[in-house]
């Protein structure tokens, strides 16, 4: 009998709900209360320095392209050893939407995204974060690595003489 | 003509033509580094393997260095070929730099691009990379020798194709280095196209050097202003500045490539002292004030000496569009005279060859490289048409006979830094006394480059009688554009209206007036983007836009109209601009900076501030053809009627 | 007769004490929905505006009364001004004729403990219920907005439909009580309630009126999934408020008739009738609510169906077994 099924059914479902009134809430009281999150978490956004101190951002405009909503803009610059920096670089918090897209590109471990979700503001000018507002003085993740000594064209070494390379040839050389 | 079967189509080529460029015709795209268009084959890469499935060869084949023959039946997707191709990339990649981060050429480099789509993502050899020393090759080309795969594209291009000689390739084996015997200065006039043509980022342009990546780029279809042979570029611009300039192929004018004058002398668009504001006895004021100031000082100079002493002076750089209103500014006005040309040899120069090129007789560039037979008569190819060089370069690599009148003097004119004499051309020529004295008769495809002077007549009969085709090189990018105007309108230069009439005051549109004529004026009223004397001396100053600013058209030397398009947003750029105004603190459609105007717009305004009711429209009459001109096309050569040739 | 100034003092009295509760009750009732929906869901609810949330019901009333008033281009003006009060009042005027306690001796006076108590209580309140389908009507079509016209045209089919069954299923009770005067009906019921003879009239009853207050699962004229806010999708502020506050106070005034027609009134032991009919009203407020966070909606089709093929029938067949069983007890 279809009735006494759907009878029952909503019967069920008022018990259901019934239980749920009396049961524990699962909200977090957020100013009283705070949540930890994991530390990979997807909030605020930091650039990260190299072991060896150097700003590990070469200003490639990777996260730029990668990013959906368009937030971060830079200038790419060089130093007088050679060396790609960012002259300006710009993360639009208002329009970021903490995808991470921007950090899983950057080719350099420099872009690195940090549990830290507390930077509501009521002045939308204040979130727009500065390189001086994003650069860290750490290595945050990958804590060992350094781009330039990986590059191969010379910069924070002499050339050739990287991990992984040979020391450059001697073109005049007639040996075989 | 071969019939061959290419993974299933059917293709039916002309002899000669290789697999490659087969398959090319039908759409399919063999991935190659070392093939180039304009190179023809070195067989270097080893990238463009594919298997012969059936045919007269069998097996894996190099598409780019095999003949197409009848009966082939080529796969490109078949496993045997495509894991070749894999191998290969691996291999060129194995001493490839980890840097494409930090590479100029990251996002265009064709390297890049097949080794993500030939799925080489982890590398696996272990050992340990060859690196290269670099080499300063001048303040235009950077060098980064350790990204090199040796497809010899370079020294194929730079030696070869452009007859340089003071770079190319050197050792031997793993040793392998592109380069020059000691660092210094590229010596060829078309070494920037070392940057387009490097299929990875060993030229890079030094100019743009870490500014911006390929995909930020504001760019469109746009025609190079420095001469008058209408090259076709790409300009690429990043935040408001101009940051290099690239060849777009244009087979009936400059093919694949662009000479160095093209390419690397565009700064002036950035210039910070560029006119940006209208100014008013150097007084910063609002466009309104400034045309309501024009218009009161042409109204007093009418009055005070009458409006015959009023000149309106165009330019050969001046766009068709606002060359072709300045006409009604001139009757608006009652100017006493109406100038396209501040020359007279200039103006005569343009008046003559305009008169005599008809749509026949007119030598293209794809003409020239045609050609078995070319005589050069008192034309400086390297200073004004250096492009035009590499095309006669060309025909005389195919065999042909450059010959060179010379002058009284002897030679050519050999201009203050002594790099455009004749000696420098990059081909051979036979020195003659006269063009009498050349045997057109004997040539098939005869033609006769001039560069205007005292021969034109003798030039312009020889060529009637001999059926060779005419190029002459002009002065501007619209020298041709601005002598049919001149004609149509009956308008002199400006040193026969100087001469004539006492000229007291210039309305000047892009032009230079003579820095002699300047003081003599009581009123200077000049539209310009760049920071001329004229410029600094006038009393009324509306900017215009930059041709990179604006869509235009331009009429090259050989009557083919050419439009170039907007590339990018007139304004201050965000490089060098004060901080408190980047990023904007409020909201505003206005750019810093960002005031300029097409001249051609502001022609429009003044006339119709002038009291004209008329909805002025661009391209009326006999022009009507330029109206929907394709900026991506060939051009559009201007019929004999559209010459005013009869 | 005579009119007594004191008679009209009590009724004023009544009638303005019974304003106060209800409106009230109302916005409390808005409060306890929140909070008990956010129970069922394992939420907290509104906790910010003073202690539990108590400040809520003002806080909500403040921003009411502060928002814009917009008027749609295009709507017709009365009729968008008039609709919200249609909606409101006829709920409140229906409370006219419900008792809530027995008389009481107030100054020498038999007082009852109703407003008015007329004879025909019943017929006067499915009248009234009858005006507040124009509310959403009118509200509907005047606001030039498809969203509200398609609610109010789902609302008047709806409304029509299932006040027949409402009335149908009040017909047993008539035949009962053998009045319609809502005091009789209660005064009927001392000894056993109706919800005992008439467990079907009650249950057709207790549906109808979740139908006619517009409640889940029967909320189609509102729909917020399909139509935005369905026939009050243009209305803001004050008369949105009116809406919303009719909306609660229907469900005050046909839990007070529930417990009126089938749960004895204000009968009860031990506890003064005024209580027990409060906590009678509450105990239905607190069912709407319940069932509100249980069920989903009901397609536009199934609710047709159901009203004429399923509760319309059973309706007139418990009448003629109402009929039956009267007749044979003689």
């Amino acid at each position: 009998m279809s009735v006494i099924n759907d009878t029952k059914a909503i019967l069920v479902g008022m018990w259901t709900t019934w239980k749920h009134i009396f049961g524990p809430s699962v909200t977090v009281q957020y100013p009283e209360e705070k949540r930890i999150p994991s530390p990979r978490y997807r909030a605020r956004i930091v650039l990260t320095r190299d072991p060896d101190g150097g700003e590990r951002c070469v200003a490639c405009y990777l996260c730029s392209a990668a990013c959906p909503v368009d937030c971060i803009s830079m200038q790419s610059a060089e130093q007088e050893n050679g060396r790609r920096y960012a002259l300006w670089f710009r993360i639009n918090f208002s329009r970021c939407i903490f995808c991470g897209l921007c950090a899983e590109a950057c080719p350099t471990m420099a872009i690195q995204m940090t549990p830290d979700y507390e930077i509501c503001n009521r002045d939308i000018m204040n979130l727009l974060y500065e390189k001086e507002d994003l650069l860290i003085d750490g290595c945050g993740k990958a804590p060992d690595y350094n781009f330039y000594h990986h590059a191969g064209i010379g910069v924070t070494q002499p050339r050739g003489a990287g991990d992984e390379e040979r020391p450059p040839v001697d073109v005049r050389s007639l040996l075989p | 003509m071969p019939k061959l079967i290419i993974d299933n189509i059917p293709v039916e080529v002309t002899q000669g033509k290789t697999v490659l460029e087969a398959a090319k015709s039908v759409g399919i795209t063999i991935p190659h580094f070392c093939w180039h268009p304009a190179l023809g084959k070195a067989g270097a890469c080893r990238v463009c393997a594919v298997k012969m499935v059936d045919g007269p060869v069998k097996g894996i084949q190099m598409s780019c260095m095999l003949e197409a023959q009848d009966g082939m039946v080529v796969s490109t997707t078949d496993a045997e070929a495509m894991a070749m191709r894999k191998q290969v990339i691996e291999w060129l990649m194995i001493n490839h730099p980890h840097d494409c981060p930090v590479c100029d050429e990251g996002g265009e480099c064709q390297l890049q691009d097949y080794t993500i789509a030939g799925g080489h993502g982890l590398r696996r050899y272990t050992g340990k990379k060859r690196t290269h020393v670099n080499q300063y090759l001048g303040p235009h080309i950077e060098h980064e020798m350790n990204r090199c795969i040796q497809c010899y594209r370079c020294v194929r291009f730079y030696q070869e194709f452009a007859g340089g000689t003071d770079f190319g390739v050197m050792g031997s084996a793993g040793r392998i280095y592109y380069g020059r015997v000691a660092d210094g200065p590229l010596e060829s006039p078309f070494a920037g196209n070392l940057v387009d043509i490097c299929p990875t980022g060993v030229f890079t342009d030094k100019t743009a050097r870490f500014r911006a990546r390929y995909w930020d780029y504001d760019m469109a279809p746009s025609v190079c202003p420095h001469c008058s042979l209408g090259c076709n570029t790409v300009p690429a611009a990043r935040y408001r500045e101009l940051l290099k300039v690239i060849a777009r192929q244009n087979d009936a004018v400059n093919g694949w490539f662009l000479c160095d004058k093209g390419r690397f002398t565009n700064s002036a668009v950035n210039a910070p002292e560029r006119p940006r504001v209208p100014l008013i006895d150097g007084r910063q004021v609002a466009w309104e004030e400034a045309l309501a100031a024009l218009l009161l000082r042409i109204r007093e100079i009418g009055t005070e000496y009458g409006a015959e002493s009023l000149a309106i002076v165009g330019s050969s750089g001046l766009s068709m569009e606002a060359a072709s209103l300045l006409h009604l500014l001139h009757e608006k006005t009652g100017a006493g005279s109406l100038c396209y040309f501040v020359d007279a040899g200039e103006a005569q120069q343009s008046a003559t060859v305009t008169a005599c090129l008809n749509e026949q007789a007119s030598a293209s560039m794809a003409d020239i490289q045609a050609a078995d037979l070319i005589a050069l008569v008192e034309c400086d190819l390297l200073q004004d048409g250096p492009m035009m060089a590499l095309a006669v370069r060309q025909a005389w690599r195919r065999g042909a006979k450059i010959s060179l009148v010379e002058d009284a003097a002897g030679t050519v004119a050999q201009n203050d830094n002594g790099l455009n004499s004749t000696d420098k051309l990059p081909f051979e020529v036979e020195r003659v006394a006269s063009l009498i004295d050349i045997p057109f008769a004997d040539a098939a495809h005869p033609v006769i480059i001039f560069g205007g002077g005292d021969k034109m007549s003798e030039v312009m009969a020889e060529a009637g009688k001999t059926g060779a085709k005419l190029a002459c090189l002009l002065g501007g990018p619209n020298s041709f554009g601005a002598a049919l105007l001149a004609k149509e309108y009956g308008a002199i230069s400006l040193a026969e209206a100087v001469a004539d009439k006492k000229v007291r005051a210039v309305v000047s549109v892009e032009a230079d007036i003579p820095p002699e004529l300047l003081p003599k004026l009581v009123v200077v009223a000049t539209l310009d983007w760049r920071n001329t004397e004229t410029v600094k001396a006038a009393h009324i100053v509306l900017p215009t836009t930059a041709w990179v600013e604006m869509d235009g058209t331009y009429i090259n030397n050989e009557g083919r109209a050419q439009r170039f398009k907007k590339v990018m947003q007139p304004g201050l750029p965000i490089k060098g601009l004060n901080p408190s105004l980047h990023p904007p603190r409020e909201h505003t459609p206005l750019v810093p900076g960002g005031q300029s105007r097409p001249a051609w717009e502001i022609l429009v305004d003044i006339v119709h501030r002038l009291g004209s009711e008329e909805d002025i429209q661009l391209f009326a009459g006999q022009w009507q053809r330029l109206r929907d001109l394709d900026a991506t096309g060939n051009g559009l050569l201007l019929t004999d009627i559209e010459r005013g040739i009869k | 007769m005579t009119i007594d100034l004191i008679d009209i003092a009590l009724v004023a009295g009544k009638i303005g004490l019974i304003f106060l509760v209800i409106l009230g009750l109302a916005a409390y009732l808005v409060l306890a929905e929140r909070k008990l929906l956010a129970y069922i869901q394992e939420r907290l609810g509104p906790n910010r505006a003073g202690p539990w949330g108590m400040l809520q019901p003002l806080a909500d009333g403040i921003k009411l009364i502060t928002k814009e008033d917009v008027k749609p281009a295009g709507a017709d003006k009365w009729l968008f001004y008039l609709a919200p009060a249609m909606a409101a009042i006829p709920a409140i005027m229906i409370f006219a004729v419900i008792p809530f306690g027995p008389p009481i001796t107030l100054f020498g006076r038999e007082v009852g403990q109703q407003v008015v108590d007329i004879n025909v209580g019943l017929l006067f309140f499915i009248a009234f219920s009858s005006i507040a389908v124009y509310g959403v009507a009118l509200g509907g079509w005047a606001s030039n907005s498809k969203y509200a016209l398609l609610g109010s045209i789902r609302g008047l089919a709806q409304l029509i439909s299932y006040e027949i069954t409402m009335g149908l299923s009040l017909v047993p009770v008539v035949m009962l009580a053998r009045s319609f005067q809502l005091s009789e009906i209660v005064a009927a019921q001392q000894s056993c309630w109706f919800i005992v003879y008439q467990p079907l009239a009650f249950i057709i009853f207790l549906i109808s009126i979740f139908a006619e207050c517009k409640r889940i699962p029967f909320d189609l004229p509102e729909a917020e999934g399909e139509l935005v806010a369905g026939f009050h999708t243009e209305y803001s502020g004050l008369r949105f408020g009116l809406f919303f506050v009719g909306e609660y106070i229907n469900v005050i005034v046909l839990g007070g008739l529930a417990a009126t027609f089938f749960l004895g009134g204000w009968h009860g032991p031990l506890l003064p009738p005024v209580v027990w009919f409060l906590i009678k009203v509450l105990a239905f407020a607190f069912l709407f609510i319940w069932v509100r966070g249980t069920l989903p909606r009901l397609r536009y089709d199934q609710l047709m169906h159901f009203g004429w093929k399923v509760l319309t029938p059973l309706a007139l067949v418990n009448i003629l077994a109402t009929g039956w069983f009267i007749v044979l007890k003689g």
